[in-house]
């Protein structure tokens, strides 16, 4: 058996669960969350969080840990998150609106969307800016309420674009290992962005994918033939 | 520019309360955030990543102001 879905409580627990009845290690494991789950009010209208684990292919090179996972993000996370962020904006001297719109990639999830005229300066290059503000958010969010915040922001919709853009590079990368049976890497970007591509693929069973590298070097590699 | 820095560590640290920065003047504007000894590891981060993201929000704001600046942590 190399692949297991298991529902629990929390996501923690399921993953554990996963990894018991497979008897892995966490670092021998590719561990996709299928839902967070919510926690409820006293048991009601509570979901449990869902996880699929499988067993990871060891490549002979290359550096194969996953690709960081957002944490947990109960109700409260986010109208928190709209504040602090709302703060820091008036702090840096930026003139921009807040609103928390859905999250086109995660159902059921909620999206800072800052929205206001030159906001290129909030994002930076590569959204390095973009990442630095949704960091320091996350990081005081996390704080006041005691949890690990998982608040995702985007700037004039600069992630939904970005993120567009790559799955249609990933399906056109994609096409091209496939005609010519040879791996192809794509050029570095952060775990936010590797983790779009791997999503993007991860139904098509003629390529695999992988994060190889360290640090900003690191990229996804796309190779022909899905892992076995 | 302080206001923020300030804001940031209070909202991050153990012990706000010892928080303080001061302005000073060199290649454009110094800030110096002094914190708790045992809160460093709180505003620096593992492998400086508070502090990187810190001084990308605090460069935004220094934009914004026409003004360069370097911000100390000791």
């Amino acid at each position: 058996m190399d692949e297991l879905e298991v529902g629990a409580k929390t996501v923690d627990e399921a993953v554990q669960q996963a990894l018991t009845e497979l008897g892995l290690d966490k670092t021998e494991a590719d561990i996709e969350i299928i839902s967070r789950g919510k926690a409820g009010i006293f048991g009601f209208g509570s979901e449990e969080a869902r996880v699929k684990v499988r067993r990871r292919t060891l490549s002979a090179t290359g550096d194969v840990t996953p690709d960081v996972t957002p944490d947990v993000a109960p109700e409260d996370v986010t109208p928190l998150g709209k504040e602090v962020l709302e703060q820091l904006l008036t702090l840096m001297n930026i003139t921009a609106t807040v609103d928390i719109r859905e999250n086109t990639d995660q159902p059921d999830d909620k999206v800072l969307d800052v929205s206001g005229e030159d906001l290129g300066i909030l994002i930076g290059r590569r959204g390095d800016t973009l990442s630095s503000l949704q960091y320091v958010v996350n990081l005081i969010t996390s704080r006041k309420l005691r949890v690990n915040a998982g608040v995702t922001l985007d700037v004039e919709h600069y992630r939904e674009r970005r993120y567009e853009s790559l799955r249609s590079l990933a399906q056109r990368t994609a096409d091209e290992v496939k005609s010519t049976a040879r791996s192809i890497s794509l050029e570095p970007m952060p775990s936010n962005e590797r983790r779009i591509v791997h999503i993007t693929l991860r139904d098509d069973s003629e390529v695999a994918t992988q994060s190889v590298g360290h640090g900003e070097g690191r990229k996804v590699v796309i190779s022909p033939g899905s892992a076995p | 520019m302080k206001e923020l820095v300030e804001y940031i560590a209070r909202s991050i640290v153990d012990d706000p309360e010892q928080v303080n920065v001061t302005e000073g003047y060199g290649d454009g504007v110094v800030l110096n955030l002094h914190v708790a000894p045992d809160d460093m590891g709180k505003v620096i981060g593992k492998q400086g990543r508070i502090a990187t993201a810190i001084r990308a929000l605090l460069k935004v704001a220094a934009i914004k102001q026409g003004v360069r600046v370097t911000l100390n942590i000791e």
